[in-house]
């Protein structure tokens, strides 16, 4: 008799349960539907402004500021009618004190609706010009600052007054010539060893979105699709894997000395800017800090710690300050158009149609530069750092049909040592992340049917 | 007397149930519930702007294989949508949908004309990326890479993304519906320089 009624009171507790579970499990789900249903769904007012800054001009070349300004209102579906946009430059010579305020014109370029000015020459000086400009659609209340840390971080365009020059001539593809010694490699998959492989009908195959090496010649590969870093230690075969927690997305990497290990990821949660993620080498989350930018790409280590490439003010900017994870509003304030080296030194890489323009920057002027010309079209710089005395650029050559990178060692008299490698990019990694150069070795990142790959090349003094 | 332990465990078994048959209900339901199949409007004058607001109007939006119906929240408001299904319902285009309605393609082929297609109104065209690069119909023309400029694309067999701005490193900004996890948004890409991409141009921009 007990038995039954305690069977009974546990049915009665399981129906019970079961109910309010529905019922509440119901309520909440509606009550999210009911959150996101309140959002706005009609056409919103549309203000967007991109800028390809002139990094490295020539002597006869203006300096010619242009702004593709994207503006609609929220009723102009089609966009095509534009709005009245104005906007100023504020520019000033390097080393000057103040802005001089230069109106902006509209006209079209591209085929696109531009605010433009051409900047007089009295500006330029040996050194070249800082600007920012400040733009605004007043039918709609929009405003906007370019880049974003305005006076603090303005743009900079500087000019080549002494460039060597170096011309590539046609490149022959197929001609590649140098060996590389593979220091890393894991099959697709999921298992120990492994490199996990997004692929889907209507997407590319993406997987082990970036690498780095550290001194110690240890090889670190994101494999994001595991949320995984395996790592390579010199001379070893096998990866040992460090966990790590990742949204799971393209992004790219970088191993600091201290061992720790810098995520930047490409995608973010709704009305929020990617993470970059630091994590120690056993993998453990330290710090996660949102990059200012809605577009960043690269990531890299400086010494006073990591920096990020941001869109749309292409500046590299610091994710710690004194010390401390920086803010937004610091990432921005501390934009700078180049790369820093050791020595104050600053490199800037520039893709102008057919050329190359790279330039090393010393005391806020261009100590060294080359103007590197190719026959056949010139696509992204993927490496440009300082070796030794020297430079090594990492540039694609493209036709319609074949594409390759040239590794080119410049000296101070021009060209000493190039090479081509095939672009080994079977799988999508991150855009900007196929090379790292460490010491006399550079390591390129690549992949195949059959898996990922890290090859390293000993670049050679002639 | 109940016992607690099978009241929350049947608690906790029914919410989850019933909190994922709701949100799954949802989450495929975008479609059905907020989408349109109005006829699109025939305009002569187009431009690369105005492709480039309809574009940014998408941006922070879902992505749906075979989708091509979003609303301009600046969320995914169906996301985490099974993978390689085109029948989920969820908000967003695919690359090639996104594309097309960018664009202002007109559904037959044969077509060069502009169609403004509104956000909510469900349609993905005629073509898949693999049809753009071929540079197939009659507004789409393939292109050299080296001379492409805001607003063309860049295709391959599997994916298609448009520029919407050059980088000072010579890559380039794309705005393009990426995948399920990606939704539809800008990235600094390499496709300009990778083989497995080829040029395609839309022709009959008025400026």
């Amino acid at each position: 008799m007990q038995s039954r009624l305690r069977l009974r009171r546990r049915s009665f507790a399981t129906t019970l349960g079961i109910l309010l579970g529905v019922v509440t499990g119901i309520g909440a789900a509606s009550w999210s539907v009911a959150g996101a249903q309140q959002a706005s769904t009609e056409p919103q007012d549309v203000f967007d402004v991109t800028h390809l800054p002139p990094l490295l001009t020539t002597a006869d070349e203006s300096i010619d500021l242009a702004y593709d300004v994207h503006c609609a209102a929220a009723e102009d579906e089609s966009g095509d009618a534009g709005c009245d946009a104005h906007g100023t430059v504020f520019v000033r010579p390097i080393g000057s004190a103040s802005f001089a305020a230069l109106p902006l014109v509209s006209r079209v370029g591209g085929g696109v609706r531009q605010l433009a000015v051409v900047v007089p020459d009295s500006f330029r000086g040996t050194r070249g010009i800082e600007y920012y400009a400040e733009l605004a659609a007043s039918p709609i209340g929009r405003r906007v600052t370019l880049p974003a840390g305005g006076a603090a971080a303005p743009h900079v365009s500087r000019p080549l007054l002494d460039s060597v020059s170096v011309d590539l001539a046609r490149h022959i593809f197929g001609s590649t010539g140098r060996d590389g010694s593979r220091v890393a490699f894991a099959s697709w998959g999921d298992g120990a060893g492994q490199a996990g492989l997004e692929h889907g009908r209507n997407l590319g195959p993406i997987g082990a979105s970036a690498f780095d090496v550290d001194r110690g010649g240890s090889v670190f590969l994101l494999d994001q699709v595991n949320r995984r870093v395996l790592r390579w230690d010199d001379g070893s075969k096998l990866a040992s894997a460090v966990p790590v927690s990742v949204n799971g997305t393209l992004a790219d990497m970088s191993v600091a000395d201290d061992g720790s290990i810098y995520v930047l990821e490409t995608t973010a949660a709704p009305g929020r800017r990617p993470l970059v993620r630091r994590f120690d080498d056993g993998g453990r989350e330290l710090v996660a800090v949102e990059a200012a930018e809605r577009t960043p790409s690269q990531i890299r280590i400086e010494n006073a710690g990591p920096v990020v490439l941001g869109r749309p003010s292409h500046h590299w900017m610091p994710m710690v300050v004194n010390g401390v994870p920086a803010s937004q509003e610091q990432q921005l304030e501390h934009g700078r158009p180049g790369r820093r080296f050791g020595g104050g030194m600053e490199v800037v890489a520039a893709r102008r149609g057919n050329e190359v323009r790279v330039a090393v920057i010393a005391s806020r002027a261009v100590t060294r530069s080359w103007r590197v010309t190719s026959a056949t079209p010139l696509a992204e710089v993927q490496l440009a750092e300082p070796w030794g005395q020297r430079l090594v650029v990492v540039a694609r050559v493209y036709d319609d049909t074949a594409d390759e990178f040239v590794v080119l060692v410049l000296g101070r008299n021009g060209l000493v040592d190039r090479f081509a490698l095939d672009s080994a990019d079977w799988a999508e990694a991150s855009a900007l992340g196929r090379f790292k150069l460490v010491g006399p070795s550079l390591y390129r990142l690549g992949s195949s049917p059959s898996g990922v790959f890290v090859d390293r090349y000993d670049l050679e003094v002639r | 007397m109940m016992t607690p332990p099978r009241l929350a465990a049947g608690f906790a078994l029914a919410f989850v149930l019933a909190f994922a048959g709701t949100a799954t209900a949802y989450h495929t339901r975008f479609v059905a519930d907020n989408c349109n199949y109005a006829v699109p409007t025939s305009t002569s004058y187009i431009t690369r702007d105005g492709s480039a607001a309809v574009a940014l109007r998408a941006r922070h939006e879902g992505y749906q294989w075979a989708g091509g119906c979003w609303n301009d929240n600046d969320r995914d408001d169906a996301p985490s949508d099974p993978h390689e299904d085109p029948y989920t319902g969820g908000e967003g285009g695919d690359c090639s949908g996104f594309t097309f309605k960018v664009w202002r393609e007109a559904l037959d082929t044969g077509d060069a004309g502009f169609r403004q297609w509104g956000l909510l109104r469900f349609v993905h065209g005629p073509y898949t990326a693999s049809a753009f690069r071929a540079g197939a119909g009659a507004p789409n023309v393939t292109a050299p890479k080296w001379g492409l400029v805001k607003m063309d694309a860049f295709a391959s067999d599997g994916h298609i993304g448009l520029i919407y701005a050059v980088n000072p490193d010579g890559s380039d900004q794309i705005i393009e519906a990426k995948g399920e996890a990606y939704g539809t948004n800008i990235w600094t890409r390499t496709y300009r320089g990778s083989s497995s991409y080829s040029g395609v141009r839309r022709i009959g921009w008025s400026s």
